[in-house]
């Protein structure tokens, strides 16, 4: 028998430079808010606490030191690694635990600790994540992964910068309203179409930052719900899909295979369809990648993504809301902590409780969290629905 | 066999060589590139796999004979991983022969921007004491 499962109740750290903490106090950071609702430790049957790579910190089995930090050193815990898709994937486990039974109650917590190294040694480590013996060696870093498909985006369907550079005004524009964003403030056009090249076609306003931060939410079975909140929001549809290792093996560069099948499984799981979703938080490490992903979670046809850009859909008020909070490109990029992040702004936008009425979408009833990690062999697409 | 000479693929650190990789780069040491071609089904592979990734039988290391390929995707690496800082801007490109098989690889020649559709030849080259070997693509 498969259990109804909502998340009921997040709590997010501020993102950012945080040289004032490690993944110790920024777990504390994200647990607070969630322990000030009442939900202390005795509630917590069991948890996963996730982070995707102990090269930034050094310390290995830290989901034992997230767990004795923030007192729940005595329930059960894992880690889940999925790289950038971590979080979802942590909730995707904890889902299956909490709908099969074993659970009632669980704690969901993502953090990521990235900037005790310098710029080029993290981007030397996310390096890694590609092929060891023939990616690698030819310093494809991430954001080079992704240039490869901007690359070929941009030839296939005739599209000019500008298109990306708007994505990252909008960006900005929603995280210099967000007061636990990495970066909260407003660039122009100008600045984020000619900024300095990072791996071109993609330049810096292209591209998420490299972020400290955590973020929790918990989960609870159906008919305990109530005793933590009378705004539930339902777990409606889950999908997850994968995409070839090597890049290059890839079908096609201008979307991600593993992404379009769990976007996919997750309308179908849950009975909807894209036109349904009245806002969605999407995995834009980089620009194209939130360009892709309008296409890949049906938001858009293949090649016709631009038009949410260029007709301003993807604002608060239009057709449908992309990333009001800053995503990862402005609100940051704690690789571990960014899908619970999602989920979290998800549960804010359908309480009617984002930081400022100027990025708070209007009467969200369903909401779509699409987490990629790595450059798309990983994938967790959620479907949210309001329960009250 | 011959003495293993020490070998490396374009600028990695992994040490983690392994007799049919060792047979690749003593192959690629001497201008030849290798695909790999499953025994039992005939897929091919390109970089090279020991086993076949639809039928996990042995695949062995056969020359390929195309040469020439068009630029599927390319990247300017403006910002490079630590260890290829000092390389950078380089240019990462996929080519794609005839076949359809596909090889990542830096372009060495370059004098204007790179264009996707945009021919490429396949070449080699040799650092570090010619213990640093690679394929790369020339236009």
């Amino acid at each position: 028998m498969v259990r109804r499962v909502a998340v009921v109740a997040g709590g997010h750290s501020k993102f950012g430079k945080r040289y004032d903490a490690t993944m110790r106090e920024l777990t504390a950071e994200a647990y607070k808010p969630i322990f000030d609702e009442g939900i202390t430790q005795d509630k917590i049957d069991a948890t996963v606490l996730s982070y995707a790579a102990s090269q930034f910190t050094g310390q290995g089995a830290g989901s034992a030191l997230m767990a004795d930090y923030i007192g729940l050193q005595n329930k059960p815990h894992l880690r889940c690694e999925s790289a950038c898709a971590t979080g979802t994937a942590s909730l995707r486990a904890a889902w299956g635990m909490v709908a099969s039974g074993l659970y009632d109650v669980m704690l969901v917590l993502g953090v990521e600790q990235m900037n005790r190294v310098s710029s080029a040694t993290a981007t030397e480590y996310m390096s890694r994540a590609g092929d060891m013996r023939w990616e690698y060696p030819y310093g494809i870093s991430f954001p080079a992964f992704y240039a490869l498909m901007a690359s070929r985006y941009m030839s296939e369907y005739n599209m000019p910068h500008d298109i990306l550079a708007k994505i990252a005004v909008k960006s900005h524009h929603y995280g210099a309203q967000n007061p636990k964003a990495h970066l909260p403030k407003e660039i122009t056009f100008e600045e984020a179409n000619s900024a300095i090249p990072i791996c071109r076609p993609l330049n810096l306003y292209d591209c998420s930052l490299i972020t400290d931060g955590a973020a929790g939410v918990v989960i609870a079975a159906e008919d305990r719900v109530k005793e933590f909140t009378d705004r539930p929001m339902w777990i409606k549809g889950i999908g997850a899909g994968a995409s070839d290792n090597m890049i290059q093996d890839r079908p096609s560069l201008t979307s991600i295979p593993g992404a379009k099948y769990a976007a996919k499984a997750a309308y179908k799981m849950a009975g909807l369809e894209p036109k349904d979703m009245d806002m969605a938080e999407v995995h834009d490490c980089f620009t194209i990648a939130e360009l892709i992903a309008y296409e890949d979670c049906g938001f858009a046809e293949p090649g016709k993504g631009r038009e949410i850009v260029e007709n301003k859909e993807n604002y608060h008020d239009g057709r449908i809301p992309v990333n009001c909070d800053g995503g990862l490109k402005s609100k940051g990029h704690p690789l571990g902590a960014t899908g619970i992040s999602m989920t979290y702004e998800v549960l804010k936008q359908m309480r009617g409780e984002a930081d400022k009425p100027s990025r708070q979408i209007d009467d969200v009833k369903h909401g779509f969290v699409h987490n990629v990690g790595q450059s798309g062999q990983f994938v967790n697409c959620f479907i949210y629905e309001r329960g009250w | 066999m011959a003495e293993k000479k020490e070998l490396y693929l374009g600028y990695t650190t992994d040490k983690a060589i392994t007799p049919f990789f060792q047979e690749f780069l003593e192959n690629l040491d001497e201008d030849r590139l290798m695909k790999s071609v499953c025994t039992s089904c005939g897929e091919e592979y390109l970089p090279p796999r020991q086993h076949c990734q639809k039928c996990l039988s042995e695949a062995k290391l056969t020359e390929m004979t195309e040469r020439e390929a068009t630029l599927y995707s390319y990247v300017i690496v403006d910002f490079a991983p630590e260890t290829l800082s000092s390389k950078q801007p380089y240019v990462v490109a996929i080519g794609e022969f005839p076949s359809g098989l596909k090889l990542t690889a830096h372009i060495t020649n370059l004098t204007d921007m790179p264009t996707v559709g945009m021919p490429l030849k396949l070449g080699f080259a040799k650092e570090g004491e010619g213990k640093m070997i690679t394929y790369r693509w020339l236009v």
